[in-house]
């Protein structure tokens, strides 16, 4: 009897386990987890050639410039709602699906977008948009001044809980006051009819229409997004792709507006896989049609012999600035000739070429070149071991011996601390004798340290452009008022030079306004300016034409299409 | 004819002692498998203790010239990305290693497990249902989660406060050495392993508590530390001897993946796991290609360990085991 | 047998409290705060202010407390942090059920492959098979993932080009099997081994001898006096593996490009994604504790000896 009742439960129990797992694989299948439509050529057998993307009707041939779908890897946006976009993963797709009043192009100059034009009046203060004709959300409805209206006032509603609007939205007059929560309505944006819209600002700046071209100040329709708080899966959107399929984890895909009014797209879908993967044997397996280049892979990349290389493309470095920064109320840092002292104890030539493979450009300067503003003749604080230790000796701690203990925080979780900055405490210790700690933190940690300003020095960041105009780097970092000067760096005529670029007029005396301020923060060393991105490399499929790498962020996949021979 | 009467002390001379312990050892040198393992473990536990010593260059003197070279006479492992000799950053990432292992271990299974499990087993009731239930809360926390929030988020704040106490005795260099990582690391992970050892020591401890010997001893009015400790101690050693060496290797696996996840021991301090993710990412091939030797190395000196560890554990596990002769 | 499973049953509940408890405490008290994460370097304090009160971080931490468990209880998990507008339950159960599904796949496996090698190698006990079976098998085991995956995608992906290297399809599509054996991999020692040991166990026993001597044949001794009775010890080792069903596995995820739950519980961390953390914790200890008692009650099924 005991071996009779051990006897059928094990079979029953494994077969219930394969019976189970049937069932339930099988539903699972029938939800679509995947499903390699026809037109996705990276989810075909690998190996085989990629088939013609368009399906096989007779209009095939004409379609063949026109038509298909890019495949690149992407990862899970937290957000699609342009409002609360505050990350390059989001951004990156808002800026295709959604639209604003302008934009910026592939040359990062700005475009109107959905206004035709726009007339600066009341000194520098007053913007009045005229609307193109003809724009309409994606389900056909037209765009109206009054839509524009509510997405400015949603966005600046303290219940949308927008994290940017601070940022970007601020400089609109009462726009502070709805935030606060003061106000019901934001004084300065006002519909003068169906297709115009009036804005004021505070005071006549002229970075301020640069800002309207983030996701922030995009436009979003009312009956979409009061449809519930899961409209960002069925946004009905002005830009040039609709959303057609988002699996959290798995794919997000996009598609063709065919009501897009500025041109509709060549190509008539793109697919973001999210999942994962290791992306050069997905590329090279014929998964994705479009990869970035790490150092590892470099090499191989550059190869004239190799086959890759054919399908190498280079591009303009982001505007970024990698850079250690001193808090100058701490000491030792806060004597200005020790500070010096080890920004002139680092040879960021050797390191640039020996050990990051050149991917990088050496800064001394804050601005990154290419970017409004940047001085290519800026001298800044060249390597010399000499004069560093001059300087550390004449400083009021007399020498290496009599420092306090100096710890550089450094954000992250890798298993090192980054090969630059190893390399850089190893030339503190060789060229100045001083042993400096270095502490990896998290991120979430040490970004709370951060805005509470208690390191002493801290390194592993970069900062990066948002909108092209040097308030964004000068200002926000230097001026002694400013919540992001993580070092409390206090210069008042510094500040003085930012205040008076933040209202002139003529764009050739702002630009020699900022420059100055820059020389000053560069011979204060309030920070040690690092790098700026090198070139960058990707590697994207011959049959994919148009694409062009951006220093920002900015819509670009309409003008890219797929010719296959 | 009777047998002469013999002396039990002359008996005890002429035979030698046969105990418990000499007759797993014998076993135990029966196989080579088991044998060749121990030697490993040896080895590498040796260069990793007294790495200062056998290393031949320091860990982090770095040669901007040499950078990625490969194995030469120079340096028999080759050098890593800033020119520094990988030998011997191997062999101080394997006093990481041990240390770190060890360190859990000791605490973890050997000393919480081993005794809390010999508490709860032995008293039962109340004892033992608190005991098993925190066991089971702790287990219940998904591992990496609070691996994670512990060792990443409460480090710096527990460094810091190093540092102060540090400052306030005017010395420098302890949190420099490390030792403060390796302790949280340590900790860390003991706080999960205990509940495994404890549930088998146990286990073992319910079956055998009943034994007559136990009995015995009661009856004797022996007192319960005593019963504990001399008696029932000895009868599951050979249990606590396998998981301790299996727990070992996993110990040291379970560093491995934390560095190399980069929540484990913190640069400056090397640790294999940190090596391997500077010279692999994740899966990244061509790295593979270009340079194996950054890769090769510190995994196979992982590998070996583990598959060591293994093995041994393996063997010992049949040599207590009565019914596996 | 009923009164054993109720009271293990009502201890559920309170253990899931105290681990929210914990993890509530650790969330609130530690170091880092999402709303800084969410706006990184270019914060300002205004606006994070803001947003704390929105979301309500800064009331007491008894009244979130409460007011997370009082949600739970109703099944609400609340909404992610990080992904804006998505609610916990529909992140993480979609991808703990990738997950299971792939632990699952690497479980047959191991049974599939395991048992048997384990059985034979008993069988071959005292010649050379035996020590070659558990050798090999170790040898294999001890290979991290991160060597085997890797390994795998290149032999089978990149050379053989069998099946894409990355993404999911379910529990029957093809992608599913070079993950679920680079994942099966590291378990099969422990059940080979732990096999082994079981079947040598009962081969000693009496009735298995008393079974040769009535001249049952090896054949049918196999079938059906060792097996069964070896494959207990199994299920033990089964069992902790079952309990961690819908674990992920955040190597193996990240190199396959399976959407599962290791990467998001990895990520949701250093995100400070605390509804998600705490989803994640919650159904992860309440599965573990379930599959536990599952276990010891399928163990009275198996061997009638054990009584609670």
């Amino acid at each position: 009897m005991k071996t009779s009742v051990r006897g059928w439960l094990l079979p029953v129990v494994l077969s219930v386990m394969v019976v189970a797992a049937g069932c339930l694989g099988g539903s699972s299948r029938s939800r679509g987890t995947s499903t390699p439509a026809g037109p996705t050529p990276g989810a075909t057998q690998p190996g085989a050639r990629p088939q013609a993307t368009a399906t096989p009707t007779p209009r095939a041939a004409s379609q063949r410039a026109s038509g298909g779908t890019f495949t690149r890897l992407w990862a899970d946006p937290p957000t699609l709602d342009p409002h609360l976009t505050s990350d390059t993963t989001s951004a990156g797709l808002v800026v295709e699906i959604f639209s604003g009043l302008v934009a910026l192009d592939t040359d990062l100059k700005i475009i109107p977008d959905i206004a035709e034009r726009w007339d600066v009046s009341g000194g520098g203060s007053v913007y009045t948009f005229r609307l193109r004709d003809g724009v309409k959300f994606q389900d056909g409805k037209a765009v109206k001044a009054a839509d524009i209206k509510y997405s400015f006032e949603r966005v600046l509603d303290p219940r949308t809980e927008s994290p940017v609007a601070d940022t970007y939205m601020n400089d609109i007059v009462g726009a502070q006051d709805k935030l606060k929560g003061l106000v019901r309505e934001v004084r300065g944006v006002r519909v003068v009819d169906e297709r115009t819209l009036e804005v004021t600002i505070d005071a006549p700046k002229p970075y301020f229409i640069a800002k309207l071209t983030y996701p922030t100040a995009y436009v979003v329709d009312r009956q979409n997004v009061e449809s519930g708080p899961g409209w960002t899966n069925k946004p009905n959107a002005t830009g040039p792709f609709k959303l057609a399929e988002w699996v959290p984890g798995q794919r997000l895909v996009l598609e063709r507006n065919q009501h897009f009014y500025r041109g509709v797209a060549k190509l008539e879908r793109v697919h973001f896989i999210l999942s994962g993967g290791v992306p050069m044997t997905m590329y090279e397996n014929n998964e994705i049609d479009f990869t970035g280049v790490g150092q590892a892979e470099l090499d191989r990349v550059l190869n004239p012999n190799d086959p890759l290389n054919k399908e190498l493309l280079r591009g303009d470095p982001s505007f970024d600035v990698s850079y250690i920064g001193f808090h100058v109320g701490k000491p030792p840092f806060d004597d200005k000739k020790v500070r010096q002292a080890f920004t002139l104890a680092i040879d960021k030539e050797t390191i640039a070429k020996e050990v990051l493979s050149s991917l990088v450009v050496p800064a001394y300067g804050v601005l990154p070149p290419g970017f409004p503003g940047h001085n290519p003749s800026i001298s800044g604080l060249r390597f010399d071991p000499v004069q560093a230790k001059k300087l550390l000796a004449e400083s009021k701690y007399g020498g290496p011996e009599k420092l306090p203990r100096i710890i550089m925080t450094v954000p992250g979780t890798g298993g090192t601390v980054g090969l630059d900055t190893e390399v850089i405490l190893e030339m503190w210790k060789q060229n100045l004798g001083v042993t400096v700690e270095v502490q990896q933190t998290e991120w979430a940690t040490y970004l709370q340290d951060l805005n509470r300003q208690r390191f002493q020095m801290f390194g592993g960041l970069g900062w990066n452009a948002d909108y092209p105009d040097p308030q964004d780097f000068m200002d926000i970092l230097f001026h002694s008022k400013s919540f992001n000067n993580h070092g409390a760096y206090k210069n008042l005529e510094v500040d003085r030079l930012l205040e008076l670029a933040r209202v002139e007029q003529d764009s050739d005396k702002r630009i020699k306004l900022y420059q100055d301020a820059e020389q000053t923060v560069v011979e204060d060393a309030a920070w040690i300016p690092l790098w700026y991105t090198g070139e960058r490399f990707v590697l994207i499929k011959s049959y994919i034409k148009g694409y062009k790498l951006t220093r920002l962020i900015v819509p670009k996949l309409k003008d890219v299409s797929i010719e296959r021979p | 004819m009777v047998e002469p009467v013999q002396n039990p002390a002359e008996v005890a001379r002429r035979r030698p002692a046969q105990g418990h312990w000499s007759r797993a050892w014998h076993r135990l040198l029966g196989k080579k498998v088991a044998l060749a393992s121990l030697v490993v473990i040896i080895g590498i536990y040796t260069s990793g203790i007294f790495a200062p010593l056998i290393a031949p260059y320091d860990y982090s003197t770095q040669d901007l010239t040499q950078t990625r070279r490969g194995p030469s006479l120079e340096h028999p492992f080759g050098t890593d990305r800033l020119g520094r000799d990988l030998l011997s950053r191997v062999i101080y990432g394997l006093r990481t290693t041990v240390i770190v292992s060890v360190a859990s271990v000791v605490s973890g299974a050997l000393f919480m497990g081993v005794a809390l499990g010999l508490v709860s087993g032995y008293f039962g009731k109340r004892v033992d249902s608190l005991i098993m239930r925190t066991g089971e809360v702790s287990a219940a926390f998904p591992e990496i989660l609070l691996l994670i929030l512990l060792a990443a988020t409460m480090r710096p704040r527990i460094l810091d406060f190093v540092r102060g106490i540090e400052d306030s005795f005017g010395f420098r260099g302890l949190v420099q050495t490390g030792i403060v990582d390796y302790f949280v690391i340590a900790l860390a992970v003991a706080a999960f392993s205990w509940f495994g050892m404890a549930r088998l020591v146990r286990g073992q401890v319910l079956s055998l508590r009943s034994a007559e010997f136990v009995d015995a001893a009661r009856a004797l009015g022996a007192p319960t530390s005593r019963i504990l400790f001399s008696h029932l101690l000895p009868n599951i050693s050979g249990l606590i001897i396998v998981v301790i060496t299996l727990g070992l290797g996993g110990a040291a696996g379970s560093e491995f993946i934390l560095s190399f996840l980069g929540i484990g021991v913190q640069p400056p301090v090397p640790s294999l796991g940190a090596m391997v993710a500077e010279g692999f990412g994740i899966g990244n091939l061509s790295l593979l290609r270009q340079y194996p030797h950054l890769i090769l190395f510190p995994i196979g000196v992982i590998f070996l360990l583990l598959f060591a560890f293994n093995l041994l554990g393996d063997a010992l596990a049949d040599v207590f085991n009565p019914k596996t002769r | 047998m009923t009164a054993y499973v109720v009271r293990r049953l009502l201890w559920l509940p309170v253990l899931l409290v105290i681990v929210i408890f914990i993890t509530f405490v650790l969330g609130t008290y530690g170091p880092g705060d999402p709303v800084e994460v969410r706006l990184g370097t270019k914060a300002n304090p205004e606006a994070v202010a803001r947003l704390r009160t929105q979301m309500g971080l800064d009331r007491p931490f008894v009244v979130q407390f409460a007011d997370y468990v009082g949600g739970v209880v109703r099944g609400d998990f609340g909404d992610s942090y990080r992904y804006q507008g998505r609610t916990v339950l529909e992140l993480i159960l979609p991808r703990m059920w990738v997950s299971a599904q792939l632990n699952l796949a690497a479980l047959l496996l191991v049974v599939a492959i395991g048992i048997p090698l384990g059985m034979a190698a008993a069988r071959f006990q005292g010649r050379w098979l035996d020590p070659a079976i558990v050798t090999g098998i170790v040898f294999i085991s001890s290979l991290p993932v991160l060597i085997t995956g890797p390994l795998f995608l290149l032999v089978f992906v990149v050379l053989l080009k069998l099946v894409p290297s990355a993404g999911w399809g379910g529990l029957f599509d093809t992608r599913i099997i070079i993950p679920a054996v680079a994942i099966a991999v590291p378990g099969l020692a422990l059940i080979v081994r732990v096999m082994r040991t079981s079947t040598l166990e009962v081969l000693s026993q009496d009735y298995v001898r008393t079974a040769y001597a009535k001249g049952l044949t090896p054949g049918i001794i196999s079938r059906r006096h060792v097996a069964r009775n070896a494959f207990l010890p199994v299920l033990t080792m089964l069992g902790f593996s079952v309990a961690g069903l819908i674990g992920g596995t955040i190597i193996g995820e990240t190199i396959f490009g399976i959407p599962g739950i290791g990467r998001l519980a990895f990520e949701s961390i250093f995100n400070r994604d605390y509804p998600v953390i705490m989803g994640i914790t919650i159904i992860g200890a309440a599965t573990f504790v379930l599959a536990n008692l599952l276990i010891d009650v399928a163990y009275t099924f198996l061997d009638p000896r054990i009584r609670y």
